[in-house]
């Protein structure tokens, strides 16, 4: 896999911080994730291919027991707020200079700089204070935050993870690892950069959720069927609008022009009760196979049988039934494997981590009756 | 910077390969744009850092251009539809035989195999298709694609430079360059993967939009102010919330409400 033979030390968190380490760990990385004391499961459910340790990193034994583990491991993956770590004396100068080939990633809401960075906040707040959030919406509604896909996991663990595997291509040719300031704000803007590239242009001209991209137009936007489920439709150019009015029973002689604006609210409602008299499956026998950009909306549960998505193998099952996405892009020559055991359990790998790493068993059982570690084995059943 | 002397050679199109292409630009690589003949001006916007060449890919002496330019190239970015590329014999097979350190990315819609795989969308349907549109709305309403920013831009181009950069670390070590296959469906549910990691907890129980994370909550959503503007409340934790009840509330205390 591509990422073999590199170690990350992932520091637990919600969200963002796992996703990304789950990148690394689904392209060959072997991730060791360090839980607090007292944690009794994996909040984040991203713990796939990870192995845990449980540590008390504020005993100033527990952080020195990271330090030992960092000079060994390519990458750590800390998630808090600005000053947590260098209070913990755990900041990049002391775990660089112990190793300098380490590649210190801080993945952070707000960053480490700046009025705001000492502050709490989730996706949302992030993706307000990036300007994205202000152009999501529809019209005469609230601006509305995509569940928390954007700034949690697009602007922050993918934008992160996309960091560290540039941090270790430049390490492959001076040697040295580096600080990475991944943080969820600058990750939204930046990932959303055509808003700004665009803001000029007419693409953006009319309030929010009245354009085309952001609900305004009838050929780009969702409706519902007959079922009560949903058809996504996304004909922009000519010729693909021709065949949504074709595949719709309408004549485009008798409608307005497809970009006069003025019309769209009517339009919508045309199209819709349209799209209201059949059903999903209906009108998939339409639109397959068709360039009219009609599709499904599929639900979570639906994907797994789509024969799309069944010929691509594009979801997978885990041991325990679980079914989610495969890893994505796929690298043809070294794709990412992912795990398909279960998840850690909290603490599960705690003395086995420990041991890899050069820890006696003396030094084990010290730490662990001193309360530094928990382990929390899995006994075997007879 | 991280990506000093790598060149990437970019077929021009839409939003997700551009967006990919200006993401390496910007950290370092030398990225030429293949435009087509009578294209008067970028239509993508994001040609930040980029260099633009002129070329009829669809004449076999311009194929044959190309084909000298990934030579010496160390990464081919193509946004076609399966099968355009086998169509202008500028496969992967043919230019990665003329240079094995190729790194010839794919960044399609619905992937290079598949039903879906020879059909046109847009960002909304590859949303649609992933499953993750499903989730996405207010309640009462019907799902609604945030823009074009989960599918082109979250699981299409910053997906596939991801995998592209990867690809460039693993050639470190194997001297060989790969064929992605970079499509928006799967990028946007990879990166949705927290929603089907938590589809059976109670954090989904409820219909779309009344969920904590998707509009339901009080604490968790926008609010419109006196001034037509809007904040944005993300208050989950008690102690954030109750920070939050003590924003709202203590200035809304009129001395003559209160109580001894």
């Amino acid at each position: 896999m591509a990422l073999q033979g590199i170690s990350v030390v992932e520091l637990s968190g919600l969200a963002p911080g796992p996703f990304c380490a789950m990148v690394l760990a689904d392209f060959g990385a072997r991730v060791v994730r360090v839980d607090r004391p007292g944690s009794r499961y994996d909040v984040s459910r991203l713990g796939r291919g990870k192995r845990s340790l449980v540590l008390d990193l504020k005993q100033p034994r527990g952080a020195a027991v990271l330090r030992r583990l960092c000079e060994r491991s390519d990458v750590l993956l800390e998630p808090f707020r600005r000053g947590v770590m260098e209070k913990l004396q755990l900041g990049p100068e002391i775990l660089q200079r112990e190793n300098p080939r380490l590649i210190y990633a801080r993945l952070s809401g707000f960053g480490q700089s700046g009025s705001f960075s000492r502050l709490a906040g989730h996706d949302i707040n992030y993706l307000a204070l990036s300007g994205v959030l202000s152009k999501i919406g529809r019209s005469g509604e609230n601006p509305y935050a995509p569940l928390n896909l954007l700034a949690d996991f697009a602007g922050g663990g993918l934008m992160c993870a996309l960091g560290i595997i540039m941090a270790l291509f430049d390490r492959t040719r001076t040697g040295k690892g580096q600080v990475i300031d991944a943080n969820m704000v600058e990750g939204a803007a930046y990932l959303s950069s055509f808003l700004w590239k665009t803001q000029k242009s007419s693409l953006w001209e009319a309030p929010r959720g009245q354009n085309m991209l952001d609900g305004g137009a009838p050929f780009y936007t969702t409706y519902r069927t007959a079922d009560g489920e949903f058809m996504a439709v996304g004909a922009i150019e000519p010729q693909f609008y021709e065949l949504l009015i074709k595949g719709l029973g309408l004549k485009s002689d008798e409608l307005p022009n497809q970009m006069s604006m003025d019309d769209w609210p009517e339009m919508k409602k045309k199209f819709a009760d349209v799209f209201a008299k059949k059903t999903k499956a209906e009108w998939c026998q339409i639109f397959d196979g068709a360039d009219a950009c009609v599709t499904p909306v599929l639900t979570l549960e639906e994907v797994v049988h789509h024969d799309h998505h069944k010929e691509r193998g594009s979801f997978i099952t885990s041991e325990e039934q679980d079914v989610s996405p495969r890893p994505a892009p796929l690298l043809l020559n070294t794709p990412a494997i992912p795990s398909f055991k279960r998840d850690p359990f909290v603490g599960e790998h705690t003395e086995e981590i420990l041991e890899e790493f050069g820890f006696s068993r003396e030094e084990i059982y010290q730490l662990n009756s001193d309360k530094i570690i928990e382990s929390n084995k899995v006994k075997a059943s007879l | 910077m991280a990506l000093q002397g790598i060149s990437v050679v970019e077929l021009s199109g839409l939003a997700p390969g551009p967006f990919c292409a200006m993401v390496l630009a910007d950290f370092g690589a030398r990225v030429v744009r293949v435009d087509r003949p009578g294209s008067r001006y970028d239509v993508s916007r994001l040609g930040r850092g980029k260099r633009s060449l002129v070329l009829d890919l669809k004449q076999p002496r311009g194929a044959a251009v190309l084909r000298r330019l990934c030579e010496r190239s160390d990464v081919l970015l193509e946004p076609f539809r399966r099968g355009v590329m086998e169509k202008l014999q500028l496969g992967p097979e043919i230019l990665q035989r003329e240079n094995p350190r190729l790194i010839y990315a794919r960044l399609s819609g619905f992937g290079q195999s598949g039903s879906f795989s020879r059909l046109a969308g847009h960002d909304i349907n590859y949303l649609a298709l992933s499953g993750v549109l499903s989730k996405i709305g207010r309640s009462g309403e019907n799902p609604y694609a945030p823009l074009n920013l989960l599918a082109d831009f979250a699981g299409g181009g910053l997906m596939c430079a991801l995998g592209i950069i990867m690809a460039l670390f693993d050639r470190t070590r194997t001297g060989k360059g790969q064929v992605i296959d970079a499509n928006m469906v799967e990028g946007a549910a990879y990166l949705s993967s927290f929603l089907w990691k938590t589809q059976k907890s109670s954090l989904w129980e409820a219909p779309r939009g009344q969920n904590m994370l998707d509009g339901g909550a009080p604490f968790y959503t926008t609010y419109r102010t006196a001034d037509g503007e809007f904040m944005a409340v993300g208050a989950i934790e008690p102690q954030f919330y109750e920070l939050l009840i003590k924003g709202c509330w203590g200035m809304l205390q009129f001395p003559s409400q209160k109580t001894t």
